[in-house]
């Protein structure tokens, strides 16, 4: 098995070199011509997304994926993501609206959660009509973060059930699971409704 | 946040490090893009070095797999090792692999920030500016540690951790805070520091901070307690190891503490500080040919400039005096050239002539006899008296031997090398003449506590 992982890793690696490559020459094409490549660079970056979410769920139905806990800000954390999508929200005609009232760095795995918010966030932006909304928050002990849209909703609000159809969901369930602190353990629920009206996911951190 | 604008960037000189041409054109892209106009390139480790001796970049871009069984982690323990990053030079690992950040996350001395691939140019920026404000905020910080001003330090830390940066920094103040109680020599304040920091999450590092302090106040017990189980949680932390064995060493269990730095030394092959420890362990166990290898790696290869020291060509004649290798002894003194050691420490030179004296006690005697009251009067190192002690022995010199045994007690420092010396004190049926100094020395320290 592990032997499979080495295989897996090395692959993932080489491949996210390559897409590191594109992105650089796509960047220089830009500068050079003046020209637009954003929906290509945002594909690449998805590509890296998928990538690293299948190589994590390898890992998880392997039993053998571990977190690397530092202390980081989710005010931070969602800049980043906003960062890396905004311009696909703006072609797309959707508004992000990044906000967090929890500063405080809090203890995660940075990677994997921006992996996560990420995900979430692409696919909002698939179903929104206006307006995604990402924010943190500290509830109950736990770090909150949400991320949110003005879409139709989830058709079955059911994490369980929702985390058997895609790779994106069963990642961010698994990932939330193993962060556990105190004898409690983070977990991503989802919901419809909210102040925008669609569909909501939160990752709750301990 | 604000982003930093690129009139920034333009003043910015970069140093882009990676074997890959491929590689490290897309980074100089995106260093350009960012508004860098000064790009430097390095096709690797030595070449890097050399660089960065020559001019200190503001800012280095490093992949982490540069070639030749070498890694960027390598590289920045070696700049941080002869200290040759500036304080506001800002090292920022550069990897494919999701898995470096459990990397990351282990090791002691982790660079400003590392990016995984791909990343465009905007969120690298982003993540610089965050570094570039971060190391401006602990300037006068630095400034005070570079200083061994650790009053000034924790001043600046006081000062600081109520502002609005201050808040946002408020985990790395808290992290300072105890390392800079630490080397002030307050052990039980650091302990209590480190224990406020554990509330958060049982960082390795944290907990390795916990068990520093601990030593601190010679509670040996306690600190191995908690190392035996980081090095089990956190297998990729060598830091962890190190202090492990460390403290093994201090505790007498000699075998334990180089099978722990072995372990960490099979996984980090080029680490030559380790190298060292494992030879320090080897041979306080008895393990002559590990010593033997070890330093003979350490001095051939440790090529770092400046890098091999008196003290470690002293340490590899050492190894082989013990292994009764006597022409390979003398080789390694041999490359101890007189100009370096005219220039060497009090403790490199009371060594260099007692293992002379090991090697040849005839011909040294007469230098012995010139030299003995001085060491008996000098406050020299552990090692060097061991060496002296071994060297007495060797010479019939039991007085000589006695006087600096009774040192080391006085000292204090003879708990790593106890084992060594009852035992050099029992191959030449002395053992009563030990169990007095020991005995003299557990009296003293009774009356001087009682004094106080």
């Amino acid at each position: 098995m592990q032997r499979v992982l080495d295989i897996l890793s090395s692959g993932v690696h080489d491949a996210k070199n390559q897409l590191f490559r594109a992105e650089s020459l796509l960047v220089q094409a830009e500068a050079e011509h003046g020209i637009t490549l954003g929906e290509a660079r945002y594909a690449i970056e998805l590509a890296a997304l998928r990538l690293s979410g299948v190589l994590a769920t390898y890992k998880l139905q392997r039993h053998v994926e571990t977190l690397s806990i530092g202390m980081a800000s989710a005010g931070e954390l969602i800049e980043e993501v906003v960062l890396v999508n905004r311009e696909h929200c703006d072609r797309l005609g959707l508004e992000i609206i990044g906000d967090s009232s929890a500063d405080e760095p809090w203890p995660l795995d940075r990677d994997l959660v921006l992996d996560i918010l990420s995900n979430a966030l692409q696919n909002a932006s698939r179903f929104a009509r206006r307006q995604i909304r990402m924010s943190a928050c500290h509830a109950d002990g736990f770090l909150l973060l949400r991320i949110e849209d003005d879409g139709p909703g989830f058709e079955e609000p059911d994490i369980d059930r929702m985390a058997k159809l895609g790779v994106g969901l069963f990642v961010a369930r698994e990932l939330a699971a193993l962060h556990r602190r105190h004898d409690r353990h983070g977990r991503v629920e989802l919901r419809n409704g909210g102040e925008l009206g669609g569909a909501i996911m939160e990752v709750w951190l301990p | 946040m604000t982003a930093l604008g690129p009139a920034v960037y333009r003043e910015l000189r970069f140093l882009v490090i990676d074997d890959q041409p491929v590689a490290r054109d897309s980074l100089r892209i995106c260093a350009q893009t960012m508004g860098a106009f000064a790009v430097e390139f390095s096709s690797g480790y030595q070449d890097a070095i050399v660089r960065i001796r020559r001019a200190m970049p503001d800012v280095i871009l490093c992949d982490y797999l540069l070639g030749n069984d070498r890694s960027g982690q390598q590289l920045l323990e070696e700049l941080r090792r002869f200290d040759m990053l500036a304080d506001d030079c800002v090292f920022i690992m550069v990897t494919a692999e999701q898995s470096y950040e459990q990397v990351v996350a282990a090791v002691e001395l982790a660079p400003d920030d590392y990016i995984i691939k791909p990343f465009s140019p905007d969120r690298l920026k982003l993540r610089l500016d965050r570094v570039l404000r971060r190391k401006r905020f602990f300037k006068p910080l630095f400034a005070a540690k570079r200083a061994q001003d650790y009053a000034g330090a924790a001043r600046f830390i006081e000062q600081v951790r109520d502002t609005e940066e201050g808040q946002v920094q408020r985990f790395e103040l808290m992290r300072q805070h105890a390392e800079v109680l630490l080397l002030k020599g307050d052990a039980l304040a650091a302990q209590a520091a480190f224990e406020t920091i554990l509330e958060t999450h049982p960082f390795p590092w944290a907990r390795a901070g916990k068990a520093r302090a601990l030593v601190g106040q010679s509670r040996l017990q306690e600190a191995r307690a908690i190392m035996d189980q980081v090095v089990v949680d956190a297998p990729t932390f060598f830091g962890g190891f190190d202090l492990k064995a460390q403290i093994c060493l201090e505790m007498g269990d000699y075998e334990e503490g180089q099978r722990t730095v072995a372990a960490a030394s099979s996984k980090t092959g080029r680490n030559y500080v380790r190298k060292r420890l494992l030879a320090d362990a080897a041979l306080l166990s008895g393990d002559t040919a590990t010593a033997c290898a070890a330093m003979g790696d350490v001095v051939r290869n440790d090529t770092a400039p400046g890098a091999v020291s008196v003290a470690d060509c002293l340490m590899l004649a050492r190894s082989h005096v013990e292994a009764g290798e006597l022409m390979e002894a003398e080789q390694a003194l041999g490359g101890i050239s007189a100009a370096r050691m005219e220039t060497a420490s009090l403790d490199d030179k009371a060594s260099w002539h007692a293992l002379r004296a090991l090697m040849a006690p005839d011909a040294e005697r007469r230098q012995v006899a010139a030299l003995r009251a001085a060491w008996i009067a000098t406050p020299l190192c552990a090692q060097t008296r061991v060496d002296i002690i071994r060297a007495a022995f060797a010479l019939g010199d039991q007085a000589l031997a006695v006087a600096i045994t009774s040192a080391l007690f006085v000292s204090d420092e003879i708990r790593r090398v106890f084992k060594v010396v009852r035992g050099l004190f029992e191959a030449h049926a002395m053992v009563p003449a030990f169990r007095e100094l020991q005995r003299s020395a557990a009296l003293q320290k009774i009356g001087s506590a009682d004094a106080s």
